[in-house]
């Protein structure tokens, strides 16, 4: 039972660390993560735990529940030699499926690693928020099509008349 | 060319209309989807009020904060006829702002020129279009998109009742009339607000930072945001600033950036990038 709460401690607090994160990255989203923590694997080797439902993107109906993900790390921890690494389970995001592996050795968490993470196409993606360089030829055309208002700089009530927004004004008129 | 949506048939819901009117050297537009009256949908003269109220707005401001009229309050305040203490509740509200956003972006956004004259345009328009938003709120429109200048904020969806966004067009810099890519504003998306900003605009109200020459290499940056001045303010900011200032943008605001270098190269944060089947 040790090793179930540690497991269950470090997967809950794998749970938060991704909602943190998702909740920094995302539209409100992922409303559950890992709220009903619970783990299978024999004590000391190598287990998968199960982190409960994972919330679909999009879902945003609820808000999130992690904070009671957390209580589950009230177990005596402490005096565990819990070691070994657990995959929690694939969660769905922007940016695609994610999963959380933590390792752990004598009952505390030493890494959390996001196992999955790429998109559709098999090709990884970064989960942070930094600019990465984006190929012109990867957006044009597919995105662009269809719009109800343009972005752009700040241009003169002159330059006005001959801009992409003037024309889609002029079609809503 | 198929720049609007598809046109909904009339009999079956409200179709978008447009409204603009000139200021603040700009044209300023309003989208609403207009419907019948009857079945609880604004009608045309919803669309007239609600962009008389725009206009209003605007205007009071443009007589406030306009260094191109001689009499304005930022005209004097600029000639030196009259000092920051002695100025309006709503001028010294702006500098607040526009100052607590120097610090914020560590003066790659700054409210003052390099010859020390106070200018608050890089500030003001955001703030018309945020107080205006307001104002259409409060008039109990839910559903409509503001443009000024190509600084866009909207609420709702083009379709009353679904979570369909709205789509927003990014000029590209090297063809103005060709849009580089899409972003969903409202909606299921979090972001409601998007600016642009360019380095064409820097006589305006962008000045480099500091002596890093090369870094400061974006000519046109986009943000997109949950409010118009954030947006607007660090669009302007990472134009000054070049990629350090997009860094920190990317990683302390809640953010989503698109920057084009002068060789046309881009940067994009993860928003931007093409999604799944796109």
């Amino acid at each position: 039972m040790k090793i179930r709460g540690t497991v269950a401690a470090a997967l809950a607090s794998a749970g938060i660390l991704l909602a943190g994160w998702q909740t920094g990255t995302q539209a409100g989203g992922i409303s559950t993560v890992a709220s009903n923590t619970t783990a299978a694997g024999a004590p000391g080797a190598t287990g998968t735990g199960t982190s409960g439902s994972a919330g679909s993107a999009g879902s945003s109906s609820s808000s999130g529940t992690t904070g009671s993900s957390g209580s589950a790390g009230s177990g005596p921890s402490s005096s565990s030699n819990a070691s070994g690494t657990y995959k929690g389970t694939t969660v769905q995001t922007r940016f695609g499926p994610v999963q959380v592996q933590i390792t752990v050795a004598n009952g505390k968490i030493t890494d959390v690693t996001a196992l999955q993470l790429t998109n559709t196409d098999g090709k990884s993606i970064q989960i942070s928020n930094r600019a990465a360089p984006l190929l012109k030829s990867k957006v044009l055309a597919a995105q662009s099509a269809n719009v109800q208002t343009v972005s752009g700089a700040t241009i003169t009530s002159d330059a006005y008349l001959t801009s992409l927004q003037a024309a889609i004004d002029a079609a809503n008129l | 060319m198929q720049l609007t949506s598809s046109p909904l048939p009339a009999s079956t819901g409200p179709a978008l209309k447009a409204r603009t009117f000139e200021c603040m050297g700009t044209v300023i537009g309003l989208t609403l989807p207009v419907g019948d009256p009857a079945e609880g949908q604004p009608g045309p003269d919803e669309l007239t009020a609600a962009t008389a109220v725009v206009e209003r707005l605007f205007r009071d401001l443009d007589e406030t904060f306009s260094l191109y009229r001689p009499g304005s309050e930022a005209s004097r305040l600029a000639r030196g006829e009259m000092t920051l203490p002695h100025a309006s509740v709503q001028m010294r509200e702006a500098y607040a702002e526009a100052h607590e956003w120097r610090l914020l972006t560590e003066g790659a956004f700054t409210p003052e020129r390099p010859d020390g004259v106070l200018d608050l345009s890089g500030i003001i328009k955001g703030h018309a279009i945020r107080e205006a938003g307001v104002s259409l709120l409060a008039l109990g429109r839910r559903d409509w998109c503001l443009n000024a200048g190509g600084d866009v904020l909207v609420s709702g969806s083009p379709r009353p009742g679904s979570t369909e966004p709205w789509k927003a067009g990014v000029v590209d810099p090297a063809d103005r009339r060709t849009l580089i890519t899409g972003f969903a504003l409202g909606g299921t998306n979090r972001h409601h607000a998007i600016a642009t900003s360019g380095s064409a605009e820097r006589g305006e109200h962008i000045w480099w930072v500091g002596s890093g020459a090369r870094d400061a290499g974006f000519v046109q940056v986009t943000v997109a945001a949950a409010d118009i001045v954030t947006a607007d303010v660090l669009a302007t900011a990472i134009v000054a600033g070049g990629t350090r200032m997009l860094d920190r943008a990317a990683e302390e605001w809640d953010v989503a950036v698109l920057a084009i270098d002068a060789d046309g190269s881009m940067l994009a944060t993860p928003a931007f990038q093409p999604v799944r089947g796109a």
